[in-house]
């Protein structure tokens, strides 16, 4: 169901680029799929049920946190099978399960700072794969922070890189106290993507 | 039903009075809180706003207070202070807000030059939301706070360019004879 292009071949690079990576450990990747596999990723896409998501740090449609759609499970497994054994090696991490949600950013929609470090959750890195959009965004780009942690605590917060929601693009960062990041909000159009966690 | 009938009948306090003042006080009040001068707060994972002390508009808490206490039938007295101003791509989450163990008073009131489309406050018991303050320049809010309940301020989009929101944060307790 992943037919991978060649983004993830060179592993030595990528995993040099991974730990030297500011302000966190973070990879991106263009081109994932083979271009003529990317409609099939879609009808799967668009058959999921998606709702409204509402909470204090976000605002979008997302999919349910387990698949409604057997198609999308099985996206989800093959995403996981296909792509932990590479990142694994990549960034040094064991990594063998992911969890996957369909999500649809619309105008006015957003997810405030936050690291998605949890304890006891066991989320080990964090990925977010943008679809081809019938609208391509404007706004939507991943926000990474570079965090100073004193005791524990966070005592100042700084911009430091934008990644752009482009189509058939893979970005996946290390999840941890200092992995601050957010999605910015969308100004116009649609900014589809499937995002998740890798677990050990 | 009336607002102190309605604040007694709740099992979570909370009340909004509209129009509790102009627009022209409220101006001036922005007016005079501008002088004083905002700061701004920027750790990002809780909140981003500006700040200003409030404690110098002694003759308006001192309505507001009486206001409060007439409403919930309550000696109180002014605890704290300060003016939020929020504008496009601002916010205040609930991990930036505090727990309060006793039971004081909150009040908020909206000097905002115009209303802002889903700039509100939420007030959540346990997580849940229970209380939603609007965007409706000139009301005022009452809630008890306790050690159950905490507050965010929404997100305010940057479709609304220009958008301002003002708001004075007053924290009351009961006056202690």
């Amino acid at each position: 169901m992943w037919q991978l292009g060649t983004a993830l071949d060179e592993e030595v690079r990528l995993a040099r680029m991974w730990a030297t990576a500011e302000p966190f450990p973070h990879l991106v990747l263009d081109d994932l799929v083979r271009a003529e596999s990317l409609a099939d990723l879609l009808a799967v896409v668009e058959e999921e049920p998606i709702h409204d998501y509402r909470g204090d740090i976000f605002s979008f449609e997302a999919s349910a946190p387990e698949p409604r759609t057997t198609e999308l499970r099985e996206l989800r497994e093959s995403f996981a099978a296909s792509l932990s054994p590479r990142l694994a090696r990549i960034t040094g991490k064991p990594l063998r399960r992911a969890d996957l949600r369909a999500y649809a950013y619309r105008a006015g929609h957003y997810l405030l700072p936050h690291s998605d470090h949890q304890e006891g959750v066991g989320r080990s890195v964090a990925f977010a794969y943008y679809l081809p959009s019938p609208e391509p965004p404007t706004g939507g780009e991943l926000e990474l922070f570079d965090v100073v942690l004193a005791a524990g605590e966070v005592t100042a917060t700084t911009s430091a890189r934008l990644i752009e929601p482009r189509a058939n693009r893979l970005c996946v960062f290390d999840v941890s106290d200092v992995s601050l990041h957010q999605v910015r909000e969308v100004l116009s159009g649609l900014r589809p993507s499937l995002s998740g966690w890798f677990y050990p | 039903m009336s607002t102190r009938d309605e604040w007694a009948a709740s099992p979570m306090p909370a009340v909004v009075v509209l129009s509790a003042i102009g627009a022209e006080l409220a101006a001036a009040v922005r007016g005079r809180l501008e002088n004083v001068g905002y700061t701004r707060y920027a750790l990002l994972d809780r909140a981003s706003y500006e700040h200003a002390p409030a404690a110098g508009e002694t003759e308006l808490l001192e309505i507001l207070r009486a206001l409060a206490s007439e409403i919930t039938a309550r000696a109180l007295v002014v605890a704290e202070a300060r003016a939020l101003r929020l504008g496009p791509g601002d916010y205040l989450l609930v991990r930036h807000d505090r727990v309060h163990e006793d039971r004081p008073l909150e009040l908020l009131l909206d000097l905002s030059p115009a209303p802002v489309p889903d700039a509100e406050v939420h007030y959540r018991h346990r997580g849940q939301v229970y209380f939603g303050v609007p965007s409706q320049p000139g009301s005022l809010a009452i809630v008890e706070r306790g050690p159950t309940v905490m507050s965010n301020h929404t997100y305010v989009s940057k479709l609304h360019a220009g958008a301002s929101v003002v708001r004075l944060v007053v924290l009351l307790r009961v006056a202690v004879a």
